[in-house]
């Protein structure tokens, strides 16, 4: 009888104990709920798209304000690891590399050379691809959504960064020919020696 | 027994009954207070908190399923975006195999195992409890992942390169790897206590003929644990390494191999099936003969087709990887070799149909369960043995119809038997009974609702329904069906609620059970219940393979344990013969801290491969704590 009595008083405190070890669990559980980090969408949803098209450029093109919800939104474009994965498959999928190389440049020029002709700002890179640039950049603007154009602006953004990021595109199982995109910025990249690739537009930054 | 020479050490002899379970009661209990229930390492207390959470998993693994019903209850519904719904079949499977289905079978064996073979506390008492914190680590993990919107999507198999660094971007697919690992570590562990348990804390005289069906199945299933869970601690850690590291295990452009990761993920994912299907076998053969008034039939038939199936299970991995072009040869064979498992099954369903038709069936709660079990259980028994066949399966590959397969031999198979085994052995876990009427209520509930749920996949899946689909056109002729089993599944779910509200009501408010309420056979009836911390006052001497058997009265016991120290008897692998007394440890936090290392290291390890090395140094510091000697009478032998 002893031994049973015990035993029900082991009972009560041992589940006082999960009761309140529950409790914390599930406070803290509804602490994290609301933050969501990593939010996926794979059906843009049509008002946001049609918000995200709404540039503001300067009048040369170059440069210009974001529209306010993709501040709102987190910059996703740019931060999520997902939405510069996307934007990897769609530089291989829509043919970038025929002129871009592997973002080493041809053609076209490169990414990864610290250079940006018209800004490495967002905005200048969704212009770019949106509506085409002199001498041979056309307009993806009929071939890709506008969600897309943006999802491959943040990985040739990324490609080119001047900082580090702690987010990264997914790793390409084959080789490249050009450092992982998720390398800290290299230096020795930009350092383009006596010579500077571009002598049109001055010294390097 | 031998005794000490000084005879200084107080004993076990010559002393009352009452006066013997007060010593035990101060030498085996915890502290009371939050860091006693924390360091306590009692195998019944440990296992209560592995059963209570595994089921709690249960529930919510459950209500993704039931999320996942409502998405497509109705063609182009919108209440889950696509992405959401692959993270929810994700954790639905991830959910139910690792932190649920595993899990409960190994706690169930933590809490029965030393009960039935008459021993004072499961082996290695201390990695037990280290082994739950780790579990529920893991299960932390993967939730919190979940809740944060990083959970993994890419199938509870997590093929690559699906959940490769090309097309896993962000850390789901490592969540997902280290929460593979966290559960593997709390599996390996509890399957070595078990197997240690077996073979040398046997009660004197329970040689391997007198061992309980539950414990053989128990024994069987921690060597498939043992012999199985490396592929898969291997698997993840090369897919971690892989994403993290920039190995190229699974990479076929740099040597590697993509099909590699399918045969180890297999190699370990089918003797699962059987890790968790082999304790329900164990279940059902012990249960059965309380509710049929005999002996079970056939009882050396059937731990030879316990073993059988656990040999046979390792060599059954590839009919999960029909339809990836393998050679033709290699298909036949494993074709064969699936087909050979019904023949084990087999034996085991006639061995339990013949035990109820020889004796008097008392239709209490555990015996309906268990003839769902053998009626859903042959069904999908059935339909495993069409799926064995190559041109079937790559009929129905990635169907409906191998859904409704799977689901009628692991809940079938599995969670009837798990159920029965709840109503059965809750009596002796809590002291009380579980209400019959509400006992019945759950049978029909989940019987009927888990049919009528299920069957209508095999048909979905034979009109073409694919798996992990989050919607569907209204053009296709399913939508009536997919109507029909999320609202089956509501009856399904109903049946769970009632099974819980149960299993909580009755622990305070049920009736008291005695000892040993249903005149069953087996050791752990011998003692109260619940148990006493010590669990036996004197530990059982046992002469043959029911030594309660009714009629007879008398349990002849040993004396001459120490009960100044937790003391336990060590006994030969064979005959039971005893060889020495054993200490078992005391109550330490250690395996607590070490817990948190471990787990600190590995989620850390998901970031950087440097968290290798930095994070083992606390894990180093807390097993240094774990295993300094305190001092104690515990440490002298």
């Amino acid at each position: 009888m002893r031994v049973q009595s015990a035993g029900a008083m082991g009972n009560k405190m041992s589940a006082r104990i999960w009761f309140g070890g529950a409790a914390a669990g599930l406070a803290a559980l509804a602490a994290v709920v609301g933050w969501m980090r990593e939010p996926r969408q794979y059906r843009a949803s049509p008002p946001l798209t049609a918000a995200l098209d709404q540039l503001r450029l300067m009048p040369n093109a170059i440069s210009g304000t974001p529209p306010e919800v993709y501040f709102a939104l987190g910059k996703p474009y740019e931060t999520t690891a997902f939405d510069l994965s996307q934007g990897k498959r769609l530089y291989s999928w829509f043919g970038c590399s025929a002129c871009h190389g592997e973002g080493t440049g041809g053609k076209g020029p490169s990414f990864i050379d610290g250079w940006w002709l018209y800004g490495p700002s967002m905005v200048s890179i969704v212009a770019s691809i949106r509506d085409g640039r002199p001498h041979g950049m056309p307009a993806f603007r009929n071939r890709m959504t506008t969600d897309e154009i943006w999802q491959l602006a943040g990985y040739i953004k990324s490609l080119g960064a001047y900082t580090a990021s702690v987010t990264a595109t997914a790793r390409n199982d084959e080789k490249t020919g050009r450092p992982a995109e998720n390398r800290a910025p290299a230096a020795l990249l930009f350092n383009q020696g006596p010579e500077p690739l571009h002598p049109d537009q001055g010294p390097t930054p | 027994m031998t005794r000490d020479q000084g005879a200084r050490v107080p004993l076990d002899v010559d002393i009352s009954d009452a006066e013997l379970e007060r010593q035990l009661k101060e030498t085996w209990s915890s502290k009371p207070g939050l860091w006693g229930a924390i360091s306590t390492v009692d195998h019944k207390v440990v296992a209560g908190r592995y059963i209570a959470t595994a089921f709690v998993f249960l529930i919510l693994g459950g209500l993704l399923a039931m999320a996942m019903r409502l998405q497509l209850s109705q063609p182009e519904a919108r209440f889950i975006n696509p992405d959401r719904y692959n993270q929810i079949f994700t954790m639905h499977g991830s959910t139910m195999m690792f932190l649920f289905a595993v899990p409960v079978m190994e706690a169930m064996a933590a809490y029965l195992v030393p009960l039935m073979v008459g021993t004072r506390n499961i082996a290695f008492p201390r990695l037990n409890a280290f082994s739950y914190w780790i579990f529920l680590f893991g299960g932390i993990l993967l939730w919190v992942a979940f809740a944060l919107d990083t959970a993994p999507d890419v199938g509870w198999f997590a093929y690559v390169p699906l959940a490769g660094p090309q097309y896993a971007p962000g850390k789901r697919a490592d969540l997902w790897a280290q929460m593979i690992t966290f559960t593997e570590v709390a599996a390996l562990a509890v399957a070595v206590e078990i197997a240690v348990t077996v073979f040398k804390q046997r009660a004197p005289g329970m040689s391997l003929d007198r061992i309980p069906v539950l414990v053989w199945a128990m024994l069987v299933m921690s060597f498939l644990v043992i012999m199985a869970m490396p592929a898969i601690m291997f698997s993840s850690t090369t897919l971690i390494l892989d994403r993290l590291v920039g190995t190229h295990f699974y990479n076929p452009a740099e040597g590697g191999d993509a099909l590699l990761w399918q045969h180890l993920f297999w190699f370990f994912g089918h003797p699962e099936v059987y890790i968790i299907f082999l304790p329900a076998v164990g279940m059902v053969s012990t249960i059965l003969p309380a509710f049929v008034g005999r002996p079970l039939f056939g009882y050396m038939l059937l731990v030879m087709a316990l073993i059988t199936t656990g040999v046979l299970s390792f060599g059954l991995w590839v009919h999960h990887m029909f339809t990836v072009g393998l050679p033709r040869v290699g298909e036949s064979f494993f074709t064969a070799s699936s087909m050979s498992i019904a023949v084990p099954a087999g034996i085991q369903i006639f061995c339990w149909l013949a035990t109820l038709w020889a004796g008097k069936p008392v239709y209490k709660t555990p015996l309906l369960f268990i003839l769902g079990f053998i009626v859903t259980f042959v069904m999908g028994g059935m339909t495993g043995v069409m799926v064995a066949s190559v041109p079937f399966d790559t009929q129905v590959h990635d169907t409906y119809f191998v859904v409704a397969h799977f689901h009628y031999v692991l809940i079938g198979g599995a969670v009837f038997p798990l159920i029965a085994a709840v109503y059965y052995w809750f009596p002796k876990m809590t002291g009380r009974m579980m209400s019959e009427r509400l006992g019945r209520w759950s049978f029909w509930l989940i019987f009927c609702g888990f049919h009528l749920t299920f069957f209508p996949m095999h048909i979905l899946g034979l009109w073409g329904m694919p798996r992990r689909i989050y919607t569907y056109q209204p053009e296709l002729p399913w939508t009536s069906l997919n109507l029909f089993v999320s609202l089956s599944a509501l009856v399904l779910a109903g049946g769970f609620l009632v099974f819980f509200v149960n299993a909580i009501r009755s622990r305070r408010n049920g009736l008291p059970a005695g000892s040993n309420p249903w005149g069953a056979a087996t050791l752990e009836w011998a003692t109260s219940s619940p148990p006493p911390p010590y669990n036996f006052r004197r530990i059982p001497v046992v002469s043959s393979l029911d030594p309660l058997t009714p009629g007879e009265n008398e349990l002849p016991v040993v004396a001459g344990l120490r009960t100044d120290r937790r003391e336990l008897l060590v006994t030969s692998v064979v005959e039971a013969l005893p060889q020495a007394r054993e200490s078992s440890t005391t109550d330490s936090v250690w395996p607590f801290w070490a817990a948190v290392a471990t787990s600190v290291m590995l989620v850390w390890s998901i970031f950087t491969p440097w968290a290798v090395v930095w994070g083992s140094i606390p894990v180093a510091i807390t097993l240094i704590g774990w295993f300094w000697p305190k001092g104690s009478p515990e440490d002298e032998s």
